[in-house]
């Protein structure tokens, strides 16, 4: 039996989500039209909406439906200083401890050499032109301590430091309320490494 | 190994090369293991927040690995921190993902290679330690090609005369060093290059200049078409 090609088209698109194979896709396609219409309906204008109305933050690359977000746009935060995450959802994790009242720059990504995920596809151009608008003092890595999120910290650093830029990058070790007998021997051992003398 | 490799196989020596989204919250690793070279195993669960194994899967680590299963696909059931950490930063790490690069390509699976496991350990450790990366690549590079088994004659020539250190030499992949005068294309070399080479010493500023030539030269033959990752990402990050 064949499904109407208008289901099957719908099956195709469903698959483009990540982690859906064909059966989910069916499943995902049956159950929009035969029990959730009004929902199947407002997935479809909001998709619509979304695709027109979002694009990136010409400042922090983030999502954003105006042409500056309204976090860059806010007066009231520290332009001198300027954060690099890999993505959104790091940005909104920093925001929530509200300890960092600087700028932001979204990467939307992280380099993976094996992956070819390069500096074209990470926006690298745009972070060094955003951290040269003269304003920006000190740019603050906050990628994640992965082997990709590494690299990315150190070509963007050699980059940035080689025009004359300040960097640093977040501090790792222990969680907080860690106990070294249950921590992992990997962040055990860089938080030897990377001690630091008590002032 | 019909039988070896339907069994579980309990804490083997292994470092990730690479992983692979797959599913929901799954990975699919790519391990360089000790005793069965380049295996793949199904991390259930890896990308889930609380996941015990997120932190461990990374690559230039020394891992314990157990895993079970027959199919290419294996499972991945526990891992646990080998001996020793390495640490590598910056340019070693770069160089890093070049060698699990060349291992994913070159490497076939299920292949044991122990004494390139070994020695890829001792080439993370020396990166780790940091100093000059150019001759620890090329030692890696050969080691590779030879433990593989493509023939890489450096101590004589084509004719199979021994290499003269003054002479100029036209070095073929897969033929070896041609005269001058015997071949049209290949890496042009002084015969010293290549008996530094076979002595692993790179001291010359000249023999790491005509051995890194050769080694593209060798690398690309047998890589094919496709172009490395990791090479074509250095080269776009310095035109930034």
């Amino acid at each position: 039996m064949k499904n109407p090609p208008a289901l099957e088209h719908l099956v195709e698109s469903l698959r483009c989500l990540p982690g859906v194979g064909p059966k989910s896709a069916l499943r995902m396609a049956y159950h929009l039209l035969q029990r959730d219409r009004a929902g199947a309906a407002s997935l479809a204008s909001a998709l619509q909406t979304a695709l027109n109305q979002i694009g990136h933050c010409s400042l922090c690359n983030n999502f954003s439906e105006e042409p500056v977000c309204p976090l860059c746009s806010k007066g009231n935060r520290d332009p001198s200083l300027l954060c690099v995450v890999e993505m959104p959802t790091d940005l909104l994790m920093l925001e929530q401890t509200h300890t960092y009242h600087g700028m932001y720059f979204v990467l939307m990504g992280r380099l993976s050499p094996l992956d070819g995920v390069g500096p074209r596809e990470i926006h690298l151009d745009r972070l060094l032109k955003r951290a040269q608008d003269g304003i920006v003092e000190e740019i603050i890595l906050a990628t994640n301590y992965t082997v990709e999120g590494e690299a990315t910290a150190h070509y963007v650093s050699e980059l940035l430091k080689a025009r004359g830029l300040k960097v640093s990058r977040i501090a790792r070790g222990l969680p907080m309320g860690g106990e070294i007998e249950h921590v992992d021997s990997g962040t055990l051992a860089q938080a030897m490494m990377e001690r630091r003398a008590i002032k | 190994m019909a039988a070896g490799s339907i069994a579980r196989q309990d804490q083997q020596p292994v470092f990730v090369l690479h992983t692979y989204p797959f599913k929901e919250t799954s990975l699919v690793v790519e391990f360089f293991t000790r005793d069965f070279g380049r295996v793949a195993a199904v991390a259930k669960g890896a990308r889930r927040p609380r996941s015990a194994m997120r932190g461990m899967l990374q690559a230039f680590q020394p891992l314990q690995a157990t895993w079970s299963g027959k199919s290419e696909l294996r499972n991945l059931h526990s891992l646990e921190w080998g001996e020793g950490l390495l640490l590598l930063n910056g340019e070693a790490l770069m160089c890093g993902f070049y060698l699990n690069e060349l291992l994913l390509r070159l490497l076939p699976r299920e292949d044991a290679h122990e004494a390139l496991f070994s020695y890829y350990t001792s080439t993370l450790r020396a990166l780790a330690a940091g100093g000059e990366v150019a001759p620890t690549l090329r030692r890696f590079e050969l080691k590779m090609l030879q433990e593989l088994g493509y023939a890489l004659p450096l101590l004589e020539d084509a004719r199979g005369e021994a290499v003269a250190p003054a002479l100029e030499y036209l070095y073929v992949p897969e033929r070896g060093a041609l005269r001058e005068g015997e071949g049209q294309s290949g890496v042009q070399l002084r015969g010293k290059t290549l008996l530094d080479m076979a002595q692993e010493d790179y001291s010359d500023a000249l023999t790491q200049v005509q051995s890194k030539q050769l080694m593209r030269t060798l690398m690309s033959h047998y890589l094919g078409d496709k172009p490395l990752y990791t090479r074509q990402l250095l080269m776009d990050l310095q035109e930034l």
